[in-house]
């Protein structure tokens, strides 16, 4: 029974902490229907950011995140005043294959300046820590703290786009663009505010998951494919879509875990031999090919 | 008369001419070429370092005259058979990319024209590398790559001197029987029922998937119950599901193959939730990098891992630490597992070279299979270098053998390695049962 | 006949155009007689089995407008049927190959049905989706060698072996690769000419219009990623023997895949010689940045920080390529 609680449980805080990694797409692809591959890079320049912040400044890694913000943001509004504005006017192809240009980009940078050495760290106040719930059922206070965070983070995102003017800008924007422009709304700058939040995002996700996560220049690629994954099972561009994709997407990581639960429960012996862990994230794909095919705008999707 | 003067002269200018050119000729004897092929960029480049390092202290050490070291290649200068002929390293870089790796070795045989090549960390590099190698007929030594099956393809032109993963996993259960014998340094005999239970996990490749399966066969032989082996993907973000199936099974013993950053993961998790297994044990790479140790700090103590060298052989070792000494004076690290297998393997191919007195690749062959070079020559702890030349495993040293370390506090605070077995070269006490995080 | 005809019949290109691949086929035809390196050796080889890759990528991405990102499982399929049957039961190359590509075009098939209802991004990820995960059920199975792959052992068979495709020297495997690489234009001239050529082309225009023109849309997406299927299958089970050491983690990654839409984009999606010059163009950057600056003066990563530059110069300045900047110089010119 302990089993199944924490496979429960640690499903739906990996679900929470996958989906603070995804806000960021899709906010980005809801705005202007682009898909980036660089997005994992983003996430690892976040994490390097909040690592070298609180080694340099001894200050907790906690407090890091608007240095880490403040980096995205920029980075983010470069990037799409630099390079994606030119991507936009053409195919998907080339976005798709530009975005991936700029992964490349940035993963060799960061390869060449900070090696590709795991860096972690080891001080801060949650560093290391978990607490017991009883049952069996463990629970790291980072993931924990970062799975609260992202709560907060969804409601908040949320309510700049439906209640502030500029979100509302930026929802007309993803909406129509054509229409909004023709309103009066810089699409131009609202494109680049998406960009400029939807790194932002990220990178404070970074921040945040370097509490417990080493970090290497290669950690991108993952967790871009992982976002994808629940940016389309959310619908794309949906932000409460993410968010509940993203705690199934947890969960459907755990099968391995509920697999233990029926083999040590019925004690079934063949079942012990079957190599689960190795297929954790084939789940993941196959849910996302099974859900695409049966449901093309994905679960909560609202547009195409 | 002034004629003759001029002849004399000419012919004296001559004399001094070919005087000039005749002893340079002679010094300038024929390099040997060595192309070396390691993962010096990506994922691995940080043990690729390593590996180069050694490798080039060693090529130092055969190049130069280095009269305070008692080891036959660092008093002679180059390869004394060959005329002081010296030995020159070609690097290139397969990051961690068996085709890569291949085409790598076409161009050191047939462009660069190497006399043999070393290499290659990556087991399945190994692979196709030594393929390669294979079908020119150029010889090459291995020194890092553990993969069992390396030995068991019956070529002709590989040579292995590092002990494999079998000998490194027996190591391990001779341990275990050792805690229930009460053999072990510090430990009061250990009733088998409290550590009967083993699970592993492995990453997924050649070497781990090798080493999964040892872990299997062993548990059987050695009477021990394998309740769990499951292997995962190194790149794996998030290895707390896997942890916990580890936890499930509630081993008493739990045994890990895994590179830098998925050691350093597990250990974490492990912590995180609060597993308390009674042992844990590494199978050498991420669990003896220096990387694992800075980024863990204390919270690795009484960590087990298999390697072939320890910064305390060192005591036991003077050869070993003169050695250190060089090779801390030009990286700051201490040797390791990686540098001192790579160190050890550049070694053997100068003696193998010493021993054939000529670089053609026949004369090379017949040399590594008669070689044998005694255990004080090395800086690891192996009875020697010889290799088997007929049987099931060919071209693998037989004299080769393992130590495993456990991580504790040192005087200054550190976190280092204390030798626990083989237990007559045993440096400290076990730390039995594992503190707990 | 006819067909054959079409094959042969590069008419609608300028002379010039022929002329250069006409001296470029000679070149091709007789480098292993010119003095050159090994390297140099590998990397053509290289650059032939991309352009393979290309070409088939190019039936379904180029002229059908249908952003493939998941190729890599065929290379997967075709490399591990030619290594299974040949390790297995010693069946040669010039069978095993074939099966290889019956195996991957059924796969295509099964996957391709559900695949085609999406479009755009959904699609591009989705075939991204399910090339990982045959590449994660390969890891486990243990009837391919699971994640350790298969080895070809080099000294079991002596070389040179034409049946099963065992050579020591890296010139047979060039003719042999060269061979397909000509059959492959050809092909794909035919195929630009074709009735599911024009399909194509019209699906990638305008679904809606080639629908209503009676074209079955599901039906020519799913043949003509059948025969990028078996292009793509095709060399993998070359790799398969010339490599002759597997892995699913070698053969079956996200960056081959990506790779591989990428030289057919940089050339020039959906024309003829697209692909071949996008290859051209790469695979000798490629090899020779990482040799010369990489491994030597120690940039690390320097080959692929270029590399990136330019794929996301091309992607944002001139996403139709290489071939696209050459068509637009002839016509300023022409006017």
């Amino acid at each position: 029974m302990s089993i199944l609680l924490s496979s429960i449980v640690a499903g739906l805080l990996f679900g929470m902490v996958l989906a603070f990694i995804s806000l960021g797409l899709t906010i980005i692809f809801g705005v202007m229907d682009i898909v980036n591959f660089a997005h994992g890079e983003f996430l690892m320049i976040g994490m390097y950011t909040g690592l070298f912040t609180a080694q340099a400044t001894g200050i907790d890694p906690l407090l890091t995140l608007p240095v880490a913000a403040l980096v995205g943001f920029s980075l983010g509004v470069i990037c799409y005043y630099g390079f994606i504005r030119f991507l936009l006017r053409g195919p998907i192809l080339a976005q798709l294959l530009g975005t991936f240009g700029l992964m490349l980009l940035l993963r060799n940078l960061a390869l060449m300046i900070f090696g590709s050495e795991d860096r972690a760290l080891h001080k801060g106040i949650l560093v290391g820590k978990s607490f017991e719930l009883g049952m069996g059922v463990i629970i790291p206070a980072t993931k924990a703290v970062v799975a609260g965070l992202s709560v907060v983070a969804f409601l908040a995102i949320w309510l700049f786009m439906n209640r502030s003017r500029v979100g509302k800008a930026l929802t007309a924007t993803a909406l129509n663009a054509q229409g909004a422009r023709y309103m009066g709304i810089p699409t131009e700058r609202m494109n680049a505010l998406a960009w400029g939040i939807g790194v932002a995002t990220v990178t404070i996700a970074g921040a945040l998951i370097v509490n417990f996560w080493p970090v290497n220049p290669f950690v991108g690629i993952l967790f871009t494919m992982i976002a994808f994954t629940i940016v389309a099972l959310g619908g794309f561009g949906s932000i409460p879509g993410a968010f509940f994709a993203g705690i199934i997407v947890g969960l459907i990581t755990e099968i391995p875990g509920f697999w233990d639960f029926i083999t040590y429960t019925f004690n079934v012996g063949w079942m012990a031999d079957v190599p689960m862990t190795s297929l954790k994230y084939m789940w993941v794909y196959l849910t996302y090919f099974v859900i695409m095919v049966l449901r093309p705008r994905g679960l909560f999707g609202w547009k195409h | 008369m002034r004629s003759l003067v001029k002849i004399n002269v000419f012919v004296l200018c001559l004399l001094m001419v070919t005087g000039l050119f005749g002893p340079t000729n002679v010094m300038a004897a024929k390099e040997i070429k060595i192309g070396v092929i390691y993962p010096l960029t990506g994922g691995a480049a940080a043990a690729g370092r390593e590996l180069r390092a050694g490798a080039e202290l060693a090529a130092k050490l055969a190049n130069g005259v280095f009269a305070d070291i008692p080891m036959t290649m660092a008093q002679n200068e180059g390869i004394k058979s060959l005329g002081g002929a010296k030995i020159k390293l070609i690097f290139k870089d397969h990051e961690g990319n068996p085709t890569l790796g291949a085409d790598l070795a076409k161009k050191l045989i047939l462009d660069d024209k190497v006399d043999g090549i070393l290499g290659c960390y990556f087991s399945s590099v190994t692979k196709t590398v030594s393929a390669v190698a294979e079908q020119y007929g150029v010889p090459m030594i291995n020194g890092s790559s553990t993969s069992p099956s390396l030995t068991k393809r019956g070529f002709k032109w590989f040579w292995r001197t590092t002990p494999h993963d079998k000998w490194f996993t027996k190591d391990l259960f001779e341990l275990l029987k050792g805690i229930t014998e009460g053999k072990v340094r510090g430990v009061k005999g250990v009733s088998k029922k409290e550590i009967k239970n083993i699970a592993s996990a492995c990453e997924k490749t050649e070497w781990g998937s090798h080493v999964s399966g040892l872990i299997k066969d062993m548990s059987k032989e050695y009477g021990f119950n394998l309740k769990k082996s499951l292997l995962y993907t190194a790149k794996s973000t998030d290895l707390s599901s896997e942890v916990r199936s580890l936890k499930a099974a509630k081993p008493d013993v739990m045994l890990f193959a895994s590179y830098a950053s998925d050691a350093i993961l597990m250990v974490n998790t492990l912590k995180a939730q609060k597993a308390h297994p009674k042992i844990i044990w590494g199978q050498d790479a991420g669990f003896e990098k220096p990387e694992f140790r800075n980024t863990l700090g204390s919270s690795i103590e009484g960590i087990l891992t298999r390697t072939v060298f320890l910064p305390k052989l060192v005591e036991i070792k003077p050869l070993a630490g003169k050695v250190n000494a060089m090779y801390k004076a030009k990286t700051g690290n201490d040797l390791g597992g990686a540098s001192a297998r790579a160190f050890t393997g550049l070694q053997t191919w100068v003696y193998i070279l010493e021993k054939a007195g000529s670089t053609k690749p026949a004369d090379i062959q017949r040399a590594a299979n008669s070689i044998n070079i005694p255990g004080n020559e090395l800086v690891v702890p192996w009875a020697g270098i010889k290799f088997s030349t007929s049987g099931e495993e060919l071209g693998q040293n037989v004299l080769g053998s393992g130590l495993i370390g456990q991580y504790q506090k040192q005087a200054d605070g550190s976190m280092g390695l204390e030798i626990i077995y083989p237990f007559d070269v045993s440096s400290a006490d076990m730390i039995f049962p594992l503190p707990g995080f | 006949m006819e067909a054959l005809k079409q094959a042969f019949n590069f008419s609608d290109f300028q002379r010039f155009d022929l002329l250069v691949a006409g001296s470029t086929a000679i070149f091709l035809l007789l480098f292993p007689l010119l003095p050159h390196s090994s390297f140099a050796m590998s990397t053509l080889i290289q650059f032939l089995m991309f352009s393979l890759y290309g070409m088939g990528w190019n039936t379904i991405g180029g002229y059908g407008g249908q952003v493939d990102l998941g190729k890599a499982q065929y290379v997967g399929i075709g490399a591990f049927t030619t290594a299974v049957m040949l390790i297995r039961w010693d069946i040669p190359f010039w069978v095993s190959m074939p099966t290889g590509m019956f195996l991957a075009i059924c796969w295509s098939f099964i996957i391709g049905y559900p695949l085609f209802r999406l479009t755009g991004h959904y699609f591009a990820i989705a075939t991204i989706a399910t090339s990982l995960i045959l590449k994660d059920i390969f890891e486990v199975w243990d009837f391919v060698g699971a994640a350790r792959g298969l080895e070809i052992s080099p000294i079991k068979y002596t070389s040179p072996d034409f049946l099963r495709l065992i050579f020591k020297e890296d010139m047979y495997y060039y003719y042999i690769i060269l061979a397909f690489f000509f059959i492959g234009i050809f092909y794909v001239n035919w195929f630009r000419k074709s009735r599911l050529g024009f399909q194509l082309r019209s699906i990638k225009d305008n679904e809606d219009v080639a629908r209503s023109l009676g074209i079955n849309v599901h039906w020519a997406k799913i043949k003509t990623y059948a025969v990028a299927t078996a292009f793509v299958s095709m060399v993998g089970s070359f790799h398969a023997c010339y490599i002759k050491n597997i892995e699913p983690e070698d053969t079956m990654n996200l960056d081959l895949s990506i790779l591989i839409a990428l030289m057919a984009m940089l050339g020039g999606a959906g024309s003829l010689w697209g692909p071949i010059i996008g290859a051209a163009v790469l695979i000798p950057l490629k090899s020779y940045l990482k040799e010369y600056l990489g491994a030597q003066v120690g940039f690390v990563g320097i080959d692929l920080i270029l590399y990136a530059l330019i794929i996301m110069l091309i992607s944002a300045f001139e996403p139709r390529g290489i071939w696209g900047i050459i068509e637009k110089i002839r016509q300023r010119r022409g006017k």
